[in-house]
Parts: C-alpha cells; sequence; structure tokens
C-alpha cells in the first residue's frame, strides 16, 4: 500500500515537472530565437549550475526573496570576475526551488534540482525546512552547503555532504554568555541572574536551554524560564512572570512579530533590568525593529549572527548589494551572499564540476578572506563551521552596531542600560 | 507569586477578553441569523487592523477616529461577501458553506500577502506610550481604550438588537425566517445587514487593538479559534453569551498563563469548551430547546 502510494506521489511529480520543465524549454528557445541570436551562434560557455531552495513565497517570502537577492550579488561578482578560473572561466547559473515554508516541498525540490544537473544546494533558512533537503541531497550524494538554519541537528547527524558556515544554537547560545559576561566585566557591573522568555518552537527552547546549560560556567543562572506560544493572542501574563522574577538581566528568543510584542509589553509593564538581551533574537538585531518601535529599542542588545562591520570587504559587498538593489543588506541575507563565495572557491579548488570532488574541497576549505567576524572558515568533520561566531549588537542612537567582540566592533556599549 | 502580578494578569485578561467579546459578537451574529459557520472572520478581522494601518499610516488620522473608517469598510466587506458568496449557497448543506468560508479566508490572506507583503507592520502612535500606574500596577491606555470601544460597541449592538425595529426584524430572521418572511420582513436585506454587522464588528475589535497588536496577513488566526470558543462558551447565536464569554475566556487564559507554562496557558479555555460541548452543547445562556 505504501509503496503504490509513494510510486503514484513520484509519477504525479515527475508529470508536474515535465510540462514545467516543457515550458522552460520552449519559453527558453522562443527568447534564444528572437532576443539572442548571436549566442546561438558562438560557442556557448560552460555553465555551472548551482540550486538553491529558500521560501520564495508563502509567510517567509520576504525573507527568502532577500537571501536570493544575496545569492545573486555573490554569483554576480564572481562572474564578473571572470567565472570559475580553473574551469575555463565557467560562468555559475542560480536555479531556484520555492519551498513556500514547507519541509514537505523540500523533498521534490531536491530531486528537481538534482536532475537539472545541480552541482550543489544552498538553502533553506528554516531548520523544518533544512533538515530535510540536506537529508535527501545526502541520499543523492549532492554537496549541500546550509545558508540560515540555526539547529544543531542540522550538522549533527554526521552528514558528509552537509557544510554550514552560520554559528549553530550551541554556539550562538554559549558565546552570547561569553559575550554577557565579557561586557559586564568591563563595565563592572555584577550580573548573576537571567530571566529567559523564549517562544514554544525548536528555535527558542534549543537556545534557551543551551543559555541554562552554559550560565553557571560563567558565574550566572537562568533563575527564570519563561515559554510562551507564537500563537497566542495576549502574552502580557508571561511578561509579568519575567518582571516578577527580578532578575538581573531579561534574555528574550523569539521570530520578529513576537519581539515587538515583548519588547512593547515589557515597555508597558515597566520591566527592569540591567540589560534586556536577545538570543539568536528574529527582531533586536533587525533594523526593521528599529524602524517600527522607534526609540524604545534604544540599548537593547543582542547575540547573533552578523557580518564583520569592519572588514573593507563587507563595505564593499553591502555597497553592492545597495547600488543593484536599493536596500540595505540584512545580516540573513549576508548569511546567502557568504557560503556562495565558499562554494564557488571550492568548486575553484576542485577544478572539477564532480559532486564529490566538490564536497572534497569543501570539506578542505580554508578561507581567510571573507566577510564574518571570526577566523578563517574551516568546516569540522561534522560540517560545521569550525571558527564559527556571534557577535553582540546593540541599538546606539537607532542604528544596531556591533559591540562586542572588541576586535568586531564598531560602536562602545553602554552596559547596564540607562533607565 | 505576588498580588500586584496577580492583579496585573487578571486585568489584562480582561482587557484583552473586551475585545474577544466584541469579535465574538460578530461571529455569533453571523451565526444566529444565516446559521453560517464563518471561518473568514479572522480575515476580516486582518482586514480591520489592516484598514486601521493604513488609515493612520496614509491618511494620518488619529487611531481611534479610523474606527469610524473601519466599520463602515468592512460593513460593506462583509455585505458583499454576503451577497455575492454567502446567499447563493445559503441552503446548501453546512460543510459547504464551512469550505467556502475558509476558502474564503485563504484567498484574503493571501491576497494580504500579495498587496502588503508578509511583513510586521506596527502603528506608531503617541497613545502607545502611555500607561497608568497603581502601585506596581500597569494600565496601558492604548489596552484600556481597546477594552471601552469594544465595550461601547457591543452596548450600541445590543440596544439595536433589543430596541430597534432593525433588531426586531433581524431576531425574528433569526428565530423563525419563513415566519419572518410571512410577516413581511425583508429576509434577503436582513442577512445582508447582519453579516454586514458581524464584519464590521471583527474590524472593529482588529482595529482597536490595532495600537498594540503588530498586524500580518495571518493574524487573524490568533484570534478567530478563540472566538469560536467563546461562541460555543456562550451559546451558539446568543449575543449576550458572546459578550460575557469573552470576558470569560480573557479571564481564563491569564489565570492559565499563571499557573501553567507557556504552551499549556490556553489549556483552561479549551477545557471549558471541550466541557461545554459535552455537557452543555446549548452554551452556558443557550435555551435548551435550541
Amino acid at each position: 500500500m505504501a509503496n503504490t502510494k509513494k510510486k503514484r506521489e513520484n509519477q504525479g511529480i515527475s508529470r508536474r515537472e515535465f510540462i514545467k520543465g516543457a515550458a522552460t524549454v520552449s519559453a527558453a528557445a522562443a527568447v534564444g530565437a528572437i532576443g539572442f541570436p548571436n549566442v546561438l551562434r558562438g560557442a556557448a560557455p560552460p555553465e555551472i549550475v548551482i540550486g538553491h531552495i529558500h521560501p520564495l513565497s508563502g509567510f517567509l517570502g520576504f525573507d527568502g526573496q532577500e537571501l536570493r537577492k544575496g545569492l545573486m550579488l555573490a554569483v554576480k561578482q564572481i562572474n564578473d570576475a571572470g567565472g570559475i578560473k580553473s574551469l575555463d572561466g565557467a560562468k555559475l547559473k542560480l536555479i531556484d526551488a520555492d519551498s513556500e515554508g514547507k519541509p514537505a516541498l523540500a523533498i521534490p525540490a531536491v530531486e528537481r534540482l538534482h536532475r537539472a544537473g545541480a552541482v550543489a544546494i544552498l538553502g533553506c533558512y528554516q531548520s523544518s525546512v533544512t533538515l530535510v533537503a540536506s537529508q535527501i541531497a545526502e541520499k543523492l550524494r549532492v554537496p549541500f552547503v546550509v545558508s540560515v538554519a540555526v539547529a544543531d541537528k542540522v550538522t549533527g547527524r554526521g552528514f558528509k555532504y552537509t557544510f554550514r558556515t552560520q554559528p549553530r544554537a550551541e554556539q550562538m547560545a554559549s558565546q552570547t554568555v561569553k559575550y554577557i559576561k565579557e561586557i559586564t566585566q568591563a563595565s563592572g557591573v555584577t550580573v548573576r541572574t537571567i530571566a529567559y522568555l523564549h517562544d514554544n518552537t525548536a528555535f527558542g527552547t534549543s537556545l534557551s536551554e543551551h543559555v541554562v546549560k552554559y550560565a553557571p560556567e560563567y558565574g550566572m543562572e537562568v533563575i527564570t524560564k519563561v515559554a510562551y506560544s507564537p500563537r497566542a493572542a495576549d502574552i502580557s501574563t508571561e511578561v509579568g512572570k519575567i518582571k516578577a522574577a527580578g532578575a538581573d538581566v531579561i534574555m528574550d528568543t523569539g521570530y520578529f512579530g513576537d519581539g515587538v510584542r515583548v519588547l512593547r509589553t515589557m515597555k508597558e509593564m515597566r520591566v527592569k533590568a540591567k540589560g534586556i538581551i536577545g538570543c539568536g533574537n528574529g527582531a533586536f538585531s533587525h533594523p526593521k525593529f528599529v524602524g517600527e518601535l522607534g526609540s524604545m529599542t534604544e540599548y537593547i542588545m543582542d547575540g547573533n549572527y552578523r557580518a564583520n562591520p569592519v572588514n573593507p570587504l563587507t563595505e564593499k559587498a553591502f555597497s553592492q548589494y545597495k547600488k543593484t538593489y536599493g536596500t540595505e543588506m540584512g545580516p540573513s541575507t549576508v548569511f546567502a551572499y557568504q557560503p556562495m563565495l565558499v562554494l564557488a572557491d571550492a568548486i575553484e579548488r576542485a577544478k572539477s564540476t564532480d559532486r564529490d570532488a566538490i564536497r572534497k574541497a569543501l570539506s578542505e576549505t580554508n578561507m581567510t578572506q571573507h566577510i564574518l567576524p571570526q577566523g578563517p572558515i574551516i568546516f569540522g568533520p561534522d560540517g560545521q563551521n569550525k571558527n564559527a561566531q556571534a557577535a553582540m549588537m546593540q541599538v546606539l542612537k537607532g542604528k544596531v552596531q556591533v559591540v562586542w567582540p572588541k576586535q568586531y566592533s564598531e560602536a562602545d556599549f553602554v552596559f547596564p542600560h540607562p533607565s | 507569586m505576588t498580588m500586584s502580578f496577580v492583579f496585573q494578569s487578571l486585568l489584562n485578561g480582561l482587557l484583552v477578553g473586551g475585545v474577544y467579546s466584541l469579535m465574538a459578537m460578530g461571529l455569533t451574529l453571523i451565526f444566529g441569523v444565516m446559521k453560517v459557520v464563518n471561518f473568514a472572520h479572522g480575515s476580516l478581522i486582518m482586514l480591520g487592523m489592516y484598514v486601521a494601518y493604513w488609515s493612520v499610516a496614509l491618511l494620518h488620522v488619529d487611531p481611534y477616529v479610523s474606527i469610524l473608517i473601519v466599520f463602515p469598510v468592512l460593513f460593506i466587506i462583509g455585505a458583499s461577501f454576503q451577497k455575492f458568496l454567502i446567499n447563493p449557497i445559503i441552503n446548501a448543506p453546512e460543510h459547504n458553506q464551512l469550505l467556502l468560508t475558509l476558502g474564503v479566508s485563504l484567498f484574503m490572506e493571501n491576497l494580504a500577502v500579495f498587496l502588503w507583503s508578509p511583513d510586521y507592520r506596527v502603528m506608531k502612535t503617541s497613545y502607545a506610550e502611555i500607561n497608568f500606574y497603581i502601585g506596581d500596577i500597569t494600565i496601558s491606555l492604548v489596552r484600556l481604550l481597546a477594552f471601552c470601544f469594544a465595550m461601547l460597541l457591543a452596548a450600541i449592538l445590543y440596544v439595536v438588537l433589543t430596541r430597534t425595529d432593525l433588531g426586531k426584524a433581524i431576531r425574528a430572521a433569526s428565530e423563525e425566517p419563513r415566519g419572518a418572511l410571512l410577516m413581511g420582513i425583508n429576509i434577503r436585506r436582513i442577512y445582508l445587514i447582519s453579516f454586514g454587522i458581524g464584519a464590521a464588528c471583527a474590524g472593529v475589535g482588529g482595529a482597536a487593538i490595532t495600537p498594540f497588536f503588530p498586524v500580518y496577513p495571518y493574524v487573524g488566526w490568533l484570534f478567530v479559534i478563540t472566538c469560536f470558543v467563546v461562541v460555543v462558551l456562550g451559546g451558539m447565536g446568543n449575543i449576550l453569551g458572546a459578550f460575557v464569554g469573552g470576558l470569560i475566556i480573557g479571564l481564563a487564559d491569564s489565570v492559565g498563563a499563571m499557573f501553567l507554562p507557556g504552551s499549556m496557558k490556553s489549556i483552561i479555555s479549551f477545557t471549558i469548551f471541550i466541557l461545554i460541548l459535552l455537557f452543555k452543547p446549548t452554551g452556558l445562556f443557550g435555551k435548551n430547546h435550541a
């Protein structure tokens, strides 16, 4: 029963894909014949197909489109600089697959990109989708380079084909706790207790659990941990519990909309602490957060992934992005842009479009020229960027700025929060 | 657990409960009159929030003046919804109507994504920063005003339904449509008006919370399930029941959040929901013969 059902599903997909493919081919042929006759006459330049899976539509459509722009910028930079030199200047070609934010759609997406001849796949912005997509890629032996996905499990399953540059949950949480300790020491303020408010999805739960585990190493303790449901209409009682705890600092993890509600409710209820600090927070270090809530966000901190603001390469990438797309390059877009460069570097060294050769080259990555706040990008045997580092951001004068670690900071932190 | 924390939670529960009341009254009115389970109610709430948001952002009207815009706009949307989509299938089996309203809600959400992107938007208003403090208890002006506006509209709705000819006609159409028709009441018109009023209640409920609640295309789902619980609690179609039910559920949620971990806080209201369905399916205020 199960088998026949599966078979039928597969057939359905391939039929649909066939029609889609046929339409694309005929459209391309038409465009080629009418619009670009020159290309047909000359020798076609060799192309290297790279696939990506992101939520290009649906409730995360905005985020997915941003990440796609980051990928396209990296592809454009590489192609403009002469393509992959070890392969006679072959150009990179990016092909899209839309996950719509649904893990189930990751399976046909990977299979389609695999059949389209993608030498590697990037994705997927959500841990849930990434977990599925990387599993299929592993089965099909396609190198999978993670753009954004924080869950530890993504690189914790012994996969050979999965690589991730961004800090995973444990790195992000332990480093955030470490930065809090360093910042409090540098400012001469004692912080012993933490009250943690987080959403009850895997995102908030995993980060907060790591903080609970790592806080004692730095002489701190999480005295209250309150979860809220992102589906709850009112979270003022949860915030009330945090207020009642009276901890030295308040930490928060959640998606963008919840971050907005949480801070508003905290301000309303006059919740006071030496610091309000996010950990991987979807709102606290997002420029839009400051734009929406204004002065209320001043001095809010967030330990999160970020580009290295004091690197000239970052400046170059940011200004090119702004020039091409007219908007600022957001922090998650950085983690589409940089992994694409890592992948291109691996293809260059592999001198081949063979997937196993690229996988091997990826595992030998040692990239020193990049825009992340860390040492060289080196993947461990699990495929995780060993040196991945989060940074501590703070909203200062209405701008999200990196304030810690010192060597990557663009401004001096203000701690404790002036009340 | 300090006393101020308990009072604070109960107060916030009551204030948000008032908004649930208004939204649920709209839902129960539509059900009571037309026997249509309106799954698109959440989308109407969402539309109300967007209308309020854009009125403030683009027309620079006061957030509370925007309610005067939201009411007629949502009334017209609701009435057209009824005329063009509900009316043709008013006599179809219930599951067809249910699927239709669900489909409409998906359509409206995706339209909102298309028109306004899935971004979270926050209304910028100076009211949001005004709070009153009694000891350690905070009374937020915007929450208080949301409650007051919801109560005001609920009261007006109640008076209209009980004291005016229109209200009597609506109640007649709800209780005995054929009899009302025989008495010369224009049932089609009553249906149109009732759906319009129901939609406007949803919209105004949404608009009233927009000063402190982010707006995005899927926001309606946060409220619509609660509305259904409230409606069942108060008795399907019972306006007064929905009013009291909203306040009860608001309080139950905040009591739940006080004693239970975050993910479990709705357990109290859903337990009430199941118990009511099991032991008093006509609701707290439902007549037993209904």
